[in-house]
């Protein structure tokens, strides 16, 4: 994708609802045909940004471009975007089709691409019920709404949004309240949709799985800001701090001490690593993947501990192992038994190393030795 | 025991009190004073008389079901709008004149119509005309609308509250216009209120009887009063029962119109 196709540029947004700040200086472009994903905890102002480039809320300051143009106090029935609501939202007075139907009735025939009346209708006619096949709900025409189940009224609420042909489409955790396996298969669909019809997604979730599964582009977002914003990949594989890390996937998350470029000290141990450019015994945040730690020998690990508990998880076992003053999450095929000593080694390329920030959630991984931790505590 | 059995108390007051009597009145309308079977009652209403008497009570109850819809969609629209906090208490200003008397409502009314009423000596102390206002038919729809109107707010008010907003958002997100929104999604979605604020206006509003008389001086007569007056001051309970008969159809007939207009409406429920 062409890094200057920026079809929606914020800049320096911020939005205050009376005295509490909900976004602060967020600076964020969307590419055309992207699948953006903005990620975060409840209340880090991921909804808030949705809503501004949807035009429900204006920005207490800074300005949206959309393709360059300042959009900032548009209304919504003035953008060329559609939504797709968390509780679907669907008109209970109408049925599927006229639901479907709703925006492209607004439209004037000359707008629909025809010339009169019979032809619009016609034309709306084409349209619905090519959505109706896109979102699998062919000879639900003439259904009530109220006699769908959830994951029938999303598909509805999808199908709504898109028959107008929006440059963009936002979605506010549109599958948040299906059950596991149909938001499985809703998120590959939503995905292929979104491929075959070329259209910009901007999704909010709070599931970071999901939003590894579905996204192009993943904006990580924390306390009103951007934590970070990248492909999936290079979020969950380079994370650029502690709340990305420990957000994005499961992270050991230990403080130490980066000693010289490519050389950390942590747990009383010095290891090997492949970062640069901080400073010489600068404070750091060292997060480790527990998959990527590799239990071997007790005789032969850069690290030794305890394992303090087994759980099976289907396709590995997670243990915790206490090594030092740290519980280490660790995430292997083999089991090894409670109480019994192992050795832990940890190759250079999967110790990534983070300035500190100040997270005071973070260190729930210290253990405490008379058997009170802080986990537990 | 029976769930359904913690329903007797209630079953045996309706037999008492609703059936029995309903069979009084079907009995008494189809017989002459000495128990002979007669359609005579009936015929006796198809009179030029009778029927003006009755065109009367459905005209009036239209203007005031009308008004009530008039005065009462827009107060509804607006306390039930989401910026407004302060809805709570004007809801129970709308409620409180319920906690009253519809007679003692009637009768603060007339002192303020009355020629030497409270309205008229104000008019006259600031130098305008007094104005006949007791003892016309305007005071008598005043009355009923004064009665009447927070049966209309209230179902339109609870059906607007419980609207979710995302649904106005969604009108907006569609390509509506603030305008659009209210006449393609607001309206639409509140009928099931308004019909219920219809049905509850119009009703009572038909066979409204003493308000007229009030506040009338007598000058106003409906069904409810022909019908008080056959089973009072007439002793003719036959006549009267036939007339009530005739209005308890009629008002069956317009609940299930209703229905058709929205077979989910939580009026009625009859067809």
């Amino acid at each position: 994708m062409v890094q200057d196709m920026r079809l929606i540029e914020l800049k320096g947004v911020c939005k205050s609802f009376g005295d509490t700040e909900v976004l602060h200086d967020v600076d964020l472009y969307i590419r055309k045909c992207e699948f953006i994903t903005l990620l975060g905890p409840s209340g880090c102002g991921k909804t808030t940004l949705l809503r501004i480039i949807g035009g429900f809320e204006m920005p207490t300051s800074g300005e949206v471009l959309f393709e360059g143009k300042d959009m900032t106090g548009i209304p919504p029935h003035k953008r060329r975007i559609n939504t797709v609501f968390q509780k679907y939202a669907l008109f209970n007075h109408l049925n599927v089709y006229d639901n479907i139907a709703f925006g492209l009735n607004l439209k004037t025939p000359e707008q629909l691409g025809v010339k009169t009346k019979a032809e619009k209708k016609a034309e709306i006619e084409r349209r619905v019920s090519r959505m109706l096949k896109l979102v699998k709900m062919e000879g639900y025409e003439k259904r009530s709404t109220n006699a769908l189940s959830g994951g029938q009224q999303q598909r509805i609420a999808i199908a709504r949004a898109l028959v107008n042909e929006p440059e963009v489409l936002l979605l506010d955790e549109p599958l948040g309240a299906l059950d596991l396996k149909l938001r499985k298969e809703m998120q590959l669909e939503l995905k292929a949709m979104q491929q075959q019809l070329g259209i910009t997604f901007i999704y909010v979730t709070h599931d970071q799985e999901e939003a590894l599964t579905m996204s192009d582009t993943i904006a990580v977002m924390n306390g009103g800001r951007v934590q970070q914003i990248g492909d999936p990949k290079r979020i969950y594989d380079e994370p650029k701090n502690a709340f990305v890390a420990d957000f994005i996937g499961e992270s050991n998350i230990i403080p130490g001490e980066m000693l010289e470029d490519d050389l950390v000290r942590f747990s009383d141990t010095e290891f090997q690593c492949v970062d640069e450019g901080f400073e010489k015994n600068e404070p750091v945040d060292v997060v480790i993947r527990p998959e990527d730690i590799m239990i071997v020998g007790e005789d032969v690990g850069m690290l030794t501990g305890t394992v303090q508990s087994v759980v099976f998880k289907g396709v590995h076992y997670e243990m915790i192992v206490i090594s030092g003053q740290f519980k280490w999450k660790v995430q292997s095929t083999t089991m090894q038994p409670v109480g019994s000593r192992v050795g832990m080694t940890i190759v250079p390329y999967n110790i990534h190393i983070m300035h500190r920030t100040d997270m005071p959630n973070i260190p729930d991984n210290i253990y405490v030795p008379d058997g009170e931790s802080r986990e537990e505590a | 025991m029976k769930r359904s059995w913690y329903a007797s108390p209630y079953a045996l007051w309706m037999v008492l009190f609703t059936v029995v009597p309903l069979l009084f009145v079907c009995w008494y309308a189809f017989t002459t004073p000495s128990g002979a079977f007669t359609l005579d009652n009936f015929s006796k209403i198809a009179q030029p008389m009778y029927l003006l008497v009755l065109w009367d009570s459905l005209r009036l109850a239209l203007y005031c079901t009308a008004l009530c819809l008039l005065i009462g969609y827009p107060t509804a629209y607006f306390l039930a709008s989401r910026d407004f906090s302060r809805a709570q208490s004007l809801v129970v200003l709308i409620i409180v004149p319920m906690w009253m008397n519809f007679l003692l409502r009637t009768y603060a009314m007339m002192t303020l119509l009355e020629d030497n009423g409270v309205l008229n000596t104000l008019m006259r102390a600031m130098g305008l005309p007094g104005m006949k206002m007791i003892g016309t038919e305007g005071a008598v729809v005043l009355g009923m609308v004064y009665n009447y109107l927070p049966f209309m707010v209230l179902p339109i008010y609870t059906v607007l509250k419980k609207m979710d907003y995302s649904v106005i958002e969604a009108a907006q997100d569609l390509g509506c216009n603030p305008l659009q929104v209210v006449s393609r999604v607001v309206l639409p979605m509140s009928i099931p209120g308004v019909v219920s604020g219809i049905t509850m206006v119009f009703m009572p509003a038909v066979t409204t009887f003493s308000i007229s008389r009030l506040l009338s001086s007598g000058m106003v007569y409906l069904v409810g009063d022909m019908i008080e007056d056959y089973f009072i001051s007439m002793n003719n309970r036959n006549v009267g029962s036939s007339i009530s008969l005739v209005m308890l159809v009629l008002i069956i007939l317009s609940i299930g119109f209703l229905r058709k207009v929205d077979p989910d409406s939580e009026g009625g429920g009859l067809w």
